[in-house]
């Protein structure tokens, strides 16, 4: 398990990604309909649309709106997160309305939010950042609650005022939980992403990827995939990566304790 | 105790009530045409109207079943992978580089692939909500799984338990409080994910509602089937919450 520890990515995923597209062009094959080009006519692709500057223009305005949406959202669900989790007022005022919110499928809203702010990026931002905060506000809390109350007690008794102890104290120890949310609201940002895109359609991946899907171009369809896919990889390596950094001292002391054969 | 609950209820219910008194205050103000934004009273007339209608029934309830099909699946295949990985090297080497690769794609992309190869009907909806429900649940699993205390599986060895039954009566109980909080994240998922694919292509379900309502400008019909799958969430979260109460007598909670 060191290895996976010191290389980020390993040599086993990449042996999976050549495993998928075997798979993928030997179904293909297979099945021989329009509907599922072979791995190769799609990713031979890949080449056209990346040198396609308005194609590149698309992913990044994407980007921009994503990770503009993300960090709007982590600004202010980590410290209401943690404020839930230290005050059981706090938390009984909030929790009855974010399970409410919480299972409403927060690209859905797109229609709504677009008759009042129109389509373009503010209403996408928007609803993309409604996205990512439920979760990181739900394990910020979980974390904020877990905290060992020593800790906090120590801090109080050396004479820490309230809100340094909130930074200094339960910000770190609840930052392994917060890395949790980070990472599920990651993949509910991508989601929201391409959805809004796709309702609203202007610009940014999930435009391209419905309209190729649109006019039939199948090939394109299953390129725009590839680059989605790999776009949320890299991302979510990125998140991996900090809080590899980050929190170093959460690791699990044994990754696997089962069923050593 | 009881009089803090109560309080806490209260403390809760607030904030809703504010949103709402907000919300009415606005459209009576005259702030927003009510084009742009209906009254509450107009789109909660408007729910109960809707709860009584037999075809907007018929279209939750095809949300529904695709929505349990995907979560289903993904439940069952989920935990079997995760145990898999959790208890077996060659699995967990086989398993684990494809969830690292195919976990953070979004799966949502994949839509237009599902479509193109099973059709605009149940399969294709079925198929995304499954993708998207599979990892967090196995990702639970294994971990729950994996976090087991070794001395629990010796002992059951140690009295004569083969392998798969240890498996099966001694770690996956003790993985099932991280089990059952991956399952419900799933589930949260599956619910928003079966409502975005019904959006995206559909002729009938709840999603299907909304885009139909705001291509001709319905403005109360957009907000009633967004109302209800809500109200599905809230439901199915109490749901989850009365199984994890009895499964999990002795556990602490989880708010």
């Amino acid at each position: 398990m060191q290895a996976h520890a010191s290389s980020p990515v390993g040599f086993a995923p990449l042996l999976a990604c050549l495993g998928l597209l075997a798979l993928w062009e030997a179904a293909a094959r297979i099945v021989g309909i329009s509907g599922l080009p072979p791995a190769y006519d799609a990713l031979r692709e890949l080449p056209l649309i990346l040198s396609d500057a308005e194609a590149l223009l698309n992913i990044a305005a994407s980007l921009r709106r994503m990770l503009l949406g993300f960090v709007l959202a982590l600004l202010f669900a980590i410290p209401a997160g943690l404020c839930m989790g230290r005050s059981a007022r706090v938390a009984a005022f909030f929790n009855p309305l974010l399970m409410i919110i919480y299972p409403v499928p927060k690209a859905a809203l797109m229609p709504i939010i677009m008759l009042w702010l129109g389509i373009g990026d503010a209403s996408k931002t928007i609803v993309i950042s409604l996205g990512v905060s439920l979760p990181v506000i739900y394990h910020s809390y979980q974390g904020a609650r877990g905290v060992e109350e020593k800790l906090i007690w120590s801090a109080a008794a050396m004479g820490m005022q309230k809100s340094a102890r909130l930074w200094r104290i339960v910000l770190p120890a609840a930052l392994p939980q917060i890395f949790v949310g980070i990472r599920t609201g990651l993949v509910l940002a991508l989601i929201t992403m391409v959805t809004s895109e796709m309702i609203a359609r202007q610009t940014g991946v999930g435009s391209i990827l419905f309209n190729a899907l649109d006019m039939a171009q199948y090939a394109s369809v299953y390129a725009m995939i590839v680059i989605v896919g790999v776009l949320g990889f890299v991302l979510d390596l990125c998140i991996e990566m900090l809080r590899a950094k980050l929190v170093q001292w959460a690791e699990p002391a044994h990754e696997i304790a089962v069923g050593t054969s | 105790m009881s009089t803090e609950r109560t309080w806490q209820l209260l403390l809760g219910a607030l904030p809703l009530v504010c949103l709402l008194a907000f919300w009415h205050g606005v459209v009576v103000a005259g702030l927003a045409p009510a084009a742009l934004l209906p009254a509450p009273s107009a789109v909660f007339a408007r729910l109960l109207e809707q709860a009584r209608n037999p075809l907007f029934l018929a279209h939750a309830a095809t949300t529904l079943i695709r929505l349990f099909a995907g979560f289903g699946i993904a439940l069952v295949l989920g935990v079997a992978l995760g145990l898999a990985a959790a208890s077996n090297r060659k699995a967990e080497a086989l398993i684990r580089p494809l969830w690292r690769v195919l976990a953070p794609v979004p799966k949502i992309a994949l839509y237009p692939a599902l479509v193109l190869i099973l059709g605009f009907e149940h399969a294709s909806k079925v198929a995304l909500v499954v993708a998207d429900a599979l990892f967090p649940i196995l990702l639970a699993t294994y971990q729950g799984a994996a976090a087991v205390e070794p001395k629990l599986v010796w002992a059951a060895r140690a009295v004569g338990a083969s392998r798969n039954r240890a498996l099966l009566t001694v770690v996956l109980p003790a993985a099932l409080p991280t089990i059952l909080t991956g399952a419900r994240v799933g589930l949260i998922i599956s619910a928003i994910v079966v409502f975005l694919a019904e959006m995206l292509t559909s002729t009938d379900g709840l999603g299907h509602l909304l885009v139909y309502a705001s291509r001709t400008f319905q403005t109360v019909d957009m907000f009633v089937p967004l109302i209800t799958i809500s109200i599905i969430g809230l439901l199915l979260n109490a749901g989850f919450n009365g199984l994890r109460k009895r499964f999990l007598a002795g556990f602490p909670d989880e708010g």
